[in-house]
């Protein structure tokens, strides 16, 4: 799994959880019962399906060494090309 | 203090502020698309996971508790003639002088329409979405308060459990104005509104209509 893929996980959790954040303001601002059972469904399942993509993100960034990586303490598996040797 | 006068007012305002925060997170991500360094994640966790756990469960809460008032049962506009005879300070029915009653208030509707058992709440929710499927299948695109759409009825007889919440049938009063029949409405073999009929006359009327048409 390599970063690009990894980010592009998280990109589309933040896009769901946007879309289920703004489901849910929708039904706040404006309760019409349609709104409402899509927002306490749709939008919570959407939710709940970003934050368990954002910790499978999490997890498989940790597991090839993401976090010494930005971090810049210590070796990961998997260099970015632009700091790589010639 | 910011015109919050009530729980669920609280909640919604609770409600409101984190979806507004968990937003203003996903799109400083979106715009700036940081590295996931350490405190990057820890954003995050918050705007996708802390965030909108305390938006679901705050908005759930509040969104239940307005389900139960006259408003939202009013919002659909087949519901226009019930929602205007119950709240008609001179409409002398049912349904008006109940929502007048300081005991029922805002959630009239709800009152005396919910299930009443142990699971009432949920199987009165359970209906309410075999509402929302009839509302858009047969009365979405009918005219103001649902002309030429069918017939409004109850899924089941009114059950004279929901009466007795209150009406108790043990009371004096109510054993000298019944007379022999108490016993046949305690067991249901007589309902309470075949003789108080006058609960939403303009929707008896509309029934009476619907009828004729047939």
């Amino acid at each position: 799994m390599n970063r690009a893929m990894i980010k592009r996980i998280v990109l589309i959790a933040v896009v769901g959880t946007t879309l289920s954040m703004v489901l849910m303001l929708s039904s706040l601002v404006y309760p019409h019962p349609l709104l409402l059972v899509v927002a306490m469904s749709a939008g919570q399942g959407i939710a709940l399906l970003s934050l368990a993509l954002y910790l499978l993100a999490v997890a498989l960034d940790l597991q090839t060494g993401g976090g010494r990586y930005y971090e810049g303490t210590g070796p990961v598996d998997e260099p970015a090309a632009s700091t790589a040797e010639p | 203090m910011f015109g919050i006068q009530s729980i669920q007012q609280l909640l919604r305002a609770i409600a409101f502020f984190c979806a507004a925060a968990s937003l203003l997170i996903m799109v400083w991500y979106l715009v700036r698309r940081p590295h996931l360094h350490r405190t990057t994640k820890v954003i995050l966790l918050f705007g996708l996971g802390l965030l909108p756990g305390i938006v679901s469960l705050t908005g759930n809460i509040s969104g239940f508790a307005y389900t139960m008032t006259r408003p939202f049962c009013g919002s659909c506009h087949v519901m226009g003639p019930y929602l205007r005879d119950a709240e008609d300070p001179k409409s002398t029915s049912l349904a008006a002088i109940h929502s007048r009653s300081h005991k029922f208030g805002e959630d009239s509707c709800y009152h005396c329409h919910a299930d009443y058992q142990m699971f009432g709440a949920m199987t009165t929710k359970m209906n309410g979405m075999r509402h929302l499927y009839h509302y858009i299948t047969e009365y979405a695109n009918t005219g103001p308060d649902g002309e030429g759409g069918p017939k409004i009825h109850l899924y089941k007889p009114f059950k004279n459990d929901t009466c007795m919440q209150c009406h108790s049938t043990q009371a004096k009063m109510y054993l000298e104005t019944h007379g022999d029949q108490v016993d046949a409405i305690r067991k249901g073999d007589v309902s309470c509104i075949d003789c108080h009929s006058d609960v939403h006359p303009l929707a008896l009327s509309r029934r009476a209509a619907a009828k004729e048409a047939k």
